[in-house]
């Protein structure tokens, strides 16, 4: 073989890697969720604030999950704010693009400043985003805001997902769809959220037979089982609860990160 | 290259092959004609089968088949441990990167040490398999490795090469009758068992998701080696049938986890034990025979583990 049809394999070979890489890279998606704290307790339903500069968990109560979807320079927040510290209300979506930030109602897309949500500091603070739509402070672990005097104001536990798969429209205001279809309802609870295509199905078989290492077994499929299965809840404060306690997920012992 | 451009690819051959033939001589011709005809029939054959299943059907399917997995062994339905359940699995689940999927968890009612995955993210854990853990590592570890089975399609992978699925020609024809095919072909990779590169793809992905969700790695080894110290026992006839040896499957899984650096995480067997135990039928026992040592890989020592909370979750 030539040095010049070596070097033409060699140009082929980068020209390939080049192909598969560049469209990756300027496709990058990220995706990641906020547990939002703040001091105090929830009691009956009700949440009791406390003053302290000691960010143990254990004295801080959870008063807001947002998911994050970006593609720079456009991003997407799913806000869910629980009144009660017993379920999260449905989310509230904005959408940003380098340049506004948009609040999106089933009537359209509304700036974030003009919108009661662009008066919640909370949700203020959630939403303040570097150039790439992304928040600030570390990818992942515990992020502490506290106030001149060194009271905490709000713990954020975050995870960024290891890949991020979503749909480019949902970041798109003028995408109709953009602000009807939550995102992060799979990922923050499960149960009684079948989708319209998944209603439909095998219903009324009879019995069949099934191969089993025991040999042939006949089964009568149980329908109705599965259709309780599928109505079964479990909530997304009680999963954040669960992952809490457990030091599981966002809340697994990491270095803190301060801003 | 993608699916489109190896079509391309494919038909361009295929028409070089026709236009070959036509110019070939016609004794030559009659049977080079017969060979084309039957690469045809057999391209045609084998783009039928590669239709993808989508999502929608997927889950479509996999309904047919937990109601199956239900008809087989009854549902326990103990709220508390359903629950219990569910969570360890949505901890895990939340690591794997299927945001189409919509993950259910439920409890089967059988001694027997088992678990199951239908596709579109129906997951199943016998009381039998819950009676031999010892840690909620362990369950997430289980769990784990069937939600890997649901993310790599491996039951709707099966069900594609099948035959039938030749007469399909786009997801609307993958209805009725045909559904049902699916279901069953389905249901019989689900109780026969995966292929071994199947299951060990799902062990790779168990000990991953389940470490990245922030338990130990060891889960799944150290339920594995539950396993193998009940050898023989008639509770695990069917998962020593349909499974490979125990320690095949502990060799493999400490390679991954020492090759991954998978160190660290809570086991959390405080909180198993208050969630399960009681509400599990008695265990299949360890042989009297000595166990085999633990499955623990030798790894670097750990860092301390922060003391396990033990609250029921859900109140």
């Amino acid at each position: 073989m030539s040095a010049r049809t070596r070097l033409s394999g060699a140009a082929l070979a980068a020209l390939v890697v080049l192909a598969a890489v560049v469209p990756a890279a300027r496709a990058q998606k990220t995706q990641w969720s906020d547990a939002v704290y703040v001091p105090g307790r929830w009691q009956g339903g009700r949440l009791v604030p406390a003053r302290t500069a000691n960010q143990a968990t254990d004295t801080l109560a959870l008063v807001m999950r947002v998911d994050y979807f970006a593609k720079p320079p456009r991003w997407r927040a799913e806000i869910r704010r629980t009144a009660d510290g017993q379920n999260f209300a449905d989310p509230q979506v904005v959408l940003g693009n380098g340049a506004d930030v948009q609040v999106v109602t089933a009537l359209g897309a509304t700036p974030l400043a003009r919108h009661a949500l662009g008066g919640d500091s909370l949700v203020r603070a959630a939403l303040v985003v570097d150039a790439n739509g992304r928040p600030q402070g570390a990818a992942n672990g515990r992020i502490v805001d506290r106030a001149a005097d060194g009271s905490v104001q709000r713990v954020v536990f975050r995870r960024t997902q290891r890949s991020a798969a979503f749909d480019d429209a949902m970041l798109d205001p003028r995408n109709s769809s953009a602000g009807r279809n939550f995102l992060s309802s799979r990922i923050a609870a499960v149960g009684d959220q079948r989708s319209t295509a998944v209603v439909a199905t095998a219903g009324a078989r009879g019995v069949d037979r099934v191969q089993t290492p025991r040999g042939e077994v006949p089964v009568t499929p149980d329908s109705l089982a599965i259709l309780r299965m599928e109505r079964f809840v479990v909530g997304a404060l009680t999963l954040e609860e669960f992952l809490r306690q457990g030091r599981l997920g966002p809340y697994a012992t990491r270095p803190e990160a301060r801003r | 290259m993608t699916g489109r451009t190896g079509w391309r690819a494919g038909a361009a051959l295929l028409l070089g092959a026709a236009f070959l033939a036509g110019f070939a001589q016609p004794a030559e011709a009659q049977g080079l004609r017969d060979r084309l005809r039957r690469v045809v029939r057999g391209a045609a054959q084998v783009a039928q089968t590669m239709l993808p299943i989508s999502a929608d059907k997927e889950v479509e399917i996999g309904r047919g088949i937990a109601a199956t997995v239900a008809g087989r062994y009854p549902i326990v339905w103990d709220q508390a441990l359903t629950t219990y359940v569910s969570l360890v699995g949505l901890a895990v689940a939340g690591e794997a990167p299927r945001p189409d999927i919509i993950y259910r968890f439920g409890v089967l009612e059988t001694p027997d040490v088992n678990a199951f995955a239908a596709p579109g993210g129906y997951v199943f854990i016998t009381r039998g398999a819950l009676g031999i853990m010892e840690s909620e590592a362990e369950l997430a570890g289980v769990l784990a490795h069937e939600i890997g089975h649901v993310n790599r399609r491996h039951v709707i992978e099966g069900i594609r090469k099948a035959d039938f699925m030749r007469e399909v020609r786009d997801q609307a024809g993958l209805s009725g009758s045909t559904l049902d095919r699916a279901v069953g072909a389905g249901s019989n990779v689900l109780f026969s068992g995966y292929s071994r590169e199947d299951e060990a793809e799902a062990d790779s992905l168990g000990v991953l998701y389940a470490a990245s969700a922030g338990y130990d790695a060891t889960g799944l080894p150290t339920f594995v080696s539950h396993l193998n110290s009940r050898a023989g026992q008639g509770p695990l006839t069917e998962i020593f049938a349909t499974h490979e040896r125990p320690q095949g499957r502990l060799e493999r899984l400490n390679r991954i986890i020492q090759r991954e650096s998978l160190t660290g995480g809570v086991q959390l067997p405080e909180r198993f034990a208050q969630n399960v135990r009681g509400r599990t039928a008695p265990a299949a026992q360890p042989q009297a025979k000595p166990a085999q040592p633990p499955a623990r890989p030798p790894l670097p020592a750990q860092p301390p583990q922060p003391a396990p909370q033990v609250k029921k979750p859900g109140t």
